[in-house]
């Protein structure tokens, strides 16, 4: 079995997830052939589907936990959080 | 994928090219000076010659066509004739395109002389000088508009003009077909012409003389759309509104379009909103030409759904309830 991995992130541009960086994210999270799960408290998302992303209200402050599984989920884990930790180019 | 371009704007047309298009609209005859039919005419206005006439030619429009109403009858004939003749000659050496006569008047035996002489075409026409001058106006900036041929597939749907283009063997017409049995009207098939409106600044796509109404069906053949679905399944032009791509998956990254990302083509200068769609087994291309048709009217009502649902989100996040706004 394939290892997963977790991790935490902190949303910190202003308007949270929204449509851009919903769809920046699954971008990023399509180049992989690993499985993104994205969780914000009881709800879990696929992180390759926007209508999912844009369904978790995910705003600024919000925590978000990442959990990947696959033999690229740690590089897309990296790669995901950059995107997360540099306000998705926004504010 | 990039159109091909073949022609773009149009610099000047022969008057051979002007008499051609034009002789049945203005009802249009050649009198003199037939040897000149290569003249260019460089400019799409018509020009009144009456200051030139007059031998002022300190500005004279002499790229364009010049037209004799009845002011410039009755000034020359109040001339003398040594005078006239001369004014002729300088105005018949002044390198004009052509002459046209309104008003079914005779050309007079000094100007066929000059118009042979230095092959300058004389045309006449039946038609009232105002007249002659909107139609050959219109005609004219119509002729020199400048036109564009791609390889794609027009059709109207549902009042939108929808360009789908992309590579042979991709299912373009085959889309098509499934829209025109949905409702659509087909302009074209594979090849279409366009050309910018001088007026609406607007592109106008418009079949291929020779092909129009018919369209090839991989497996079948040529087929006849107006003999297999009736009149209302053509259209012989129709404004462009929207261009739908169809792409092999992998060449484009189609896994986040929120809303097409707003793409848009520039074609002839005029900016043309584009879909890109891959095309993939199983997936049923007319059915997504549909609701990309579909949404690009609703977006035209000043309605866009992408933008609604952001705002909307953003609201909600930032405390508020999230109603439509």
């Amino acid at each position: 079995m394939e290892e997963m991995i977790t991790r935490e992130f902190e949303i910190l541009n202003q308007y949270g997830i929204h449509a851009r960086p919903a769809a920046l994210f699954v971008k990023t999270a399509s180049r992989f052939d690993a499985e993104i799960i994205v969780e914000k408290g009881d709800n879990r998302v696929s992180g390759k589907s926007i209508m999912g992303l844009m369904t978790l209200e995910a705003s600024k402050g919000s925590m978000l936990k990442i959990t990947v599984e696959g033999e690229d989920g740690e590089e897309a884990l990296a790669e995901i959080g950059a995107l997360i930790e540099g306000k998705f180019d926004e504010d | 994928m990039k159109p091909k371009e073949r022609s773009g704007d149009k610099l000047s047309i022969t008057v051979g090219e002007f008499f051609e298009k034009a002789q049945e609209a203005l009802s249009l005859e050649l009198v003199a000076g037939g040897d000149g039919m290569d003249n260019r005419i460089v400019e799409a206005a018509i020009n009144r010659p009456g200051l030139a006439l007059t031998g002022f030619y300190e500005y004279f429009a002499w790229k364009r066509i010049q037209t004799f109403g009845y002011a410039e009858h009755k000034y020359l004939s109040s001339l003398a004739v040594v005078a006239r003749d001369e004014r002729l000659k300088e105005f018949f050496c002044s390198k004009i395109p052509c002459v046209v006569l309104a008003r079914n008047k005779k050309i007079t035996a000094e100007m066929r002389k000059l118009a042979d002489e230095f092959n300058v075409p004389v045309l006449r026409t039946k038609m009232v000088t105002k007249y002659f001058m909107n139609a050959a106006t219109i005609l004219m900036e119509n002729l020199m508009a400048p036109t564009l041929k791609v390889q794609g597939t027009m059709i109207e749907f549902m009042g939108i003009g929808v360009l789908i283009e992309g590579k042979s063997g991709m299912g373009k017409s085959d889309t098509a077909l499934s829209l025109v049995k949905k409702g659509a009207a087909l302009v074209s098939d594979d090849i279409t012409k366009l050309r910018v409106d001088s007026l609406s600044r607007a592109l106008l796509a418009s079949p291929v003389e020779l092909t129009r109404y018919h369209m090839e069906i991989k497996g079948v053949g040529i087929i006849h759309v107006p003999s297999l679905f009736g009149v209302a399944a053509v259209r012989s032009e129709k404004v462009l509104n929207l261009i739908v791509t169809l792409c092999n998956k992998g060449d484009i990254d189609d896994s986040v379009s929120l809303d097409g990302e707003k793409l848009t083509r520039e074609i002839l200068g005029v900016d043309v909103r584009n879909v890109k769609i891959a095309v993939v087994p199983g997936r049923d291309i007319a059915n997504v030409v549909e609701v990309a048709t579909l949404d690009y009217k609703l977006k035209m009502l000043g309605h866009d759904a992408a933008k609604e649902l952001d705002d909307r989100l953003i609201d909600v996040m930032s405390g508020g309830r999230g109603v439509y706004r």
